[in-house]
C-alpha cells in the first residue's frame, strides 16, 4: 500500500457528491426496521429474527444496498481517473502496480463498509428491538465487510478492465446475482451475495428456519477468499499492461 | 553534442555518449492501422523536437517512450532500461501528458506536492518549493487547480514533472494554452535544463516552437521517421529541390551574367534591387559564389538563403 495514494483517494472519493448519496440510500435499512418494529405483530408477519436475518440484512442489505455501495465506490477509486486522464500521474511513479491497486482497494472497501455497515448493525437492533441472543447483528456486520472486500475487488478489477464498469458492473449484480443464480444451483458458486450470506450463515446459531445459505460456510468463505485474492492479482497483472493511448 | 542528419528513417544519433533514449526498430499498429512504422534513433542529452501533422504517429511515439504503450514490434530503452512495464524507471523520467486534466480539487501546491511525495523524495517540501519557482506559480500556488486557465495547468503539470530533476523529460504538446511570456520563460527553463546534462523531448504541431526550441528534429510524417537532425543541415540534404537565394551586390545584373555561366547555378532571376538565385547544390554554390563575384569585379552585399525555415522543411517532407 501507499499512503500518498490512499490519502488522495480518500480525498477523492470524500468530496464526490455521489458518497452522500450513498449514506443517504444506507438509511434506507434502518428507516424499513423502524417501520417493522413499530408495525410488526400481524399473523403473517415474519418473527424479528427471520425479518433481520433474512429478509432486512439477507435480502435488502446484502443484496442490494451492499453490492450498489460497493460498485459505486469501487468503480469509481480507479476507473474514474483513468476516464479523467489523471491515473497518468499515479502511472508514471516508480510505485509498484500491485500498490497502486491495493491502496485503491483498501479506500473502496472501507468506504464500502463505513456506509453500509453501520447501517446494517442499526437496522438489525432496531428490528430485533435490541434482543439478538443469536448475534445475527455481529455475524452479519463481519460477514459485509468480507463482502465489501469481495466486491470492491471485482469491481476495482472490472474498472482496469473495461470502461464501462458500472454498466458491467450492474449486469453482474442484477442479472447474474439477481437472476441467473437463482435458476440452478451451480450458478451460485459465481456469486458474491452467496459468499456473503454463507459467511454470515456461519458465524451465527440461528435456526434454519429463520436464515439458512445456499452455501456452506467452508465452500462460502473459500470461494470469498479465492474471489479477493483473483480478482487483485488480476487487476495488478492488468494495470502492467495497461496502456495509455491516444484515445486516453 | 553531436549530431548526425538524415532524411529517411536509418538510424539517427543524436546527443552525447550514452544515448537517453534508444528506439530500435519500433512499430506499433492497432488492428490494420500502423501508426508507427520501423523508427529507429537514439537520443543524447539535449533538446529534441518531435514534430509532424496531426495523425502522423508522434503522440504514439511519445505513448512508447513513456512506457505507455508496448510496441507491436521492436524495443524502446529508456536510461538504458526497456520503458515498457518498467515502473522503476519512472524515478529518472519525468511526463508531462498533453491532456489538460489535474486533480481539480488539489492546490497547485498540493499536486507538485503529491508527486514529490510519490517520489519519496527526502524533502518534498523543498523540493516543490523549488519546482513551482522554475515555472512561476507562487503566486496561484494555494488556489485549487480545477479553477487554473490551460496555461497554468500546463505550468504545474511541468512543475509535478521536473520536482524529482529527472534525467529525462517527455512532454506532450507543453506550450499548448501558454501566453507567449510563459512560453518565453518555459523555453528558458527548458535550455536550462539541457544544459546541464538533461535529455528534453518534446512533441510540438507548432513550428515556431520546434524551430526556436529543438537543437535537434525529428520528422514524424505517416508513421515514419522521415528525417532527422538540425533543420537547416536536413535542408542541405533535400538534393532534389533546388535552394533559393536572394542576393545584393554592387551590380546585380553582371553578377547574374557571371553565376548563370557557373555549373552551380541553375537559373536567376533579376529582381529591381536584388537576384533571387536558383541552385541544385547547395555547398558548391556557397564555394562558387564568393569566387564569381570576385572574378567578375562585384561585391557581395548580402547572401539569404530564403527557404530555410522550419516550415519550408517540413511542408516539403510532408509533401515527398
Amino acid at each position: 500500500m501507499n499512503a500518498t495514494i490512499v490519502a488522495l483517494t480518500l480525498r477523492q472519493v470524500l468530496g464526490q457528491r455521489r458518497s452522500v448519496l450513498m449514506l443517504a440510500g444506507a438509511a434506507l435499512p434502518i428507516l424499513i426496521a423502524i417501520l417493522f418494529a413499530i408495525n410488526n405483530g400481524g399473523p403473517d408477519d415474519p418473527t424479528p429474527e427471520r425479518f433481520s436475518a433474512t429478509i432486512l440484512l439477507g435480502r435488502l442489505v446484502t443484496n442490494a444496498v451492499l453490492p450498489i455501495v460497493a460498485l459505486v465506490f469501487g468503480t469509481a477509486v480507479l476507473g474514474a481517473e483513468i476516464e479523467e486522464g489523471t491515473a497518468v500521474y499515479l502511472l508514471s511513479k516508480p510505485i509498484s502496480r500491485a500498490r497502486i491497486i491495493l491502496s485503491k482497494l483498501v479506500v473502496a472497501w472501507v468506504a464500502t463498509a463505513v456506509v453500509v455497515v453501520p447501517s446494517a448493525a442499526v437496522a438489525s437492533v432496531v428490528a430485533l428491538e435490541g434482543s439478538d441472543a443469536d448475534g445475527i447483528s455481529v455475524a452479519f456486520a463481519l460477514a459485509l465487510i468480507a463482502g465489501s472486500l469481495a466486491y470492491c475487488a471485482l469491481f476495482v478489477l472490472l474498472s482496469v478492465v473495461t470502461s464501462r464498469a458500472l454498466i458491467v458492473g450492474l449486469l453482474y449484480v442484477f442479472i447474474w446475482e439477481g437472476v441467473v443464480t437463482n435458476l440452478f444451483s451451480g450458478t451460485r458458486l459465481l456469486s458474491i451475495r452467496e459468499f456473503t450470506l454463507a459467511v454470515a450463515d456461519a458465524l451465527t446459531p440461528v435456526r434454519a428456519s429463520a436464515f439458512d445459505a445456499n452455501l456452506g460456510p467452508v465452500q462460502g468463505m473459500l470461494l470469498m477468499a479465492a474471489i479477493i485474492i483473483g480478482a487483485t492479482a488480476f487487476a495488478t497483472r492488468r494495470l502492467e499492461r495497461f496502456e495509455i493511448g491516444e484515445s486516453t | 553534442m553531436t549530431t548526425e542528419t538524415r532524411l529517411g528513417s536509418e538510424v539517427m544519433e543524436a546527443g552525447g555518449a550514452s544515448p537517453a533514449l534508444e528506439v530500435d526498430h519500433v512499430s506499433r499498429w492497432y488492428g490494420n492501422v500502423v501508426a508507427v512504422n520501423d523508427v529507429s534513433f537514439s537520443l543524447g542529452p539535449g533538446i529534441h523536437g518531435l514534430l509532424g501533422p496531426n495523425g502522423a504517429g508522434k503522440s504514439t511515439l511519445l505513448h512508447m517512450l513513456s512506457g505507455f504503450l508496448e510496441p507491436s514490434n521492436g524495443e524502446v530503452r529508456v536510461l538504458g532500461e526497456p520503458a515498457w512495464q518498467n515502473p522503476a524507471s519512472y524515478a529518472r523520467i519525468g511526463l508531462v501528458p498533453e491532456r489538460e486534466a489535474v486533480y481539480s480539487f488539489l492546490s497547485g501546491w498540493e499536486f507538485v506536492l503529491l508527486s514529490a511525495q510519490l517520489h519519496k523524495l527526502p524533502d518534498a517540501e523543498a523540493a516543490t518549493r523549488r519546482a513551482i519557482a522554475l515555472v512561476d506559480m507562487e503566486a496561484a500556488q494555494h488556489r485549487a487547480t480545477g479553477g487554473y486557465s490551460k496555461g497554468m495547468k500546463q505550468r504545474v503539470k511541468v512543475a509535478a514533472a521536473i520536482v524529482h530533476e529527472p534525467q529525462l523529460l517527455l512532454l506532450d504538446e507543453p506550450f499548448n494554452g501558454a501566453d507567449p511570456r510563459q512560453r518565453l520563460q518555459m523555453m528558458a527553463m527548458l535550455r536550462r535544463m539541457a544544459a546541464e546534462g538533461k535529455t528534453i523531448v518534446f512533441s510540438s504541431h507548432i513550428l515556431e516552437e520546434v524551430e526556436r526550441l529543438a537543437d535537434n528534429v525529428l520528422v514524424i510524417v505517416a508513421g515514419r521517421l522521415a528525417a532527422s537532425g538540425d533543420f537547416r543541415a536536413i535542408r542541405r540534404l533535400m538534393t532534389d529541390r533546388p535552394h533559393t537565394f536572394i542576393v545584393r551586390s554592387s551590380n546585380n545584373r553582371q553578377l547574374a551574367a557571371a553565376l548563370l555561366a557557373d555549373e552551380s547555378t541553375s537559373g536567376v532571376i533579376i529582381d529591381p534591387d536584388s537576384l533571387t538565385v536558383r541552385t541544385n547544390d547547395f555547398g558548391a554554390f556557397t564555394l562558387a559564389i564568393p569566387r564569381v563575384a570576385r572574378d567578375a569585379g562585384v561585391t557581395l552585399h548580402e547572401l539569404l538563403p530564403t527557404d530555410e525555415s522550419l516550415e519550408s522543411v517540413f511542408s516539403y517532407l510532408v509533401r515527398r
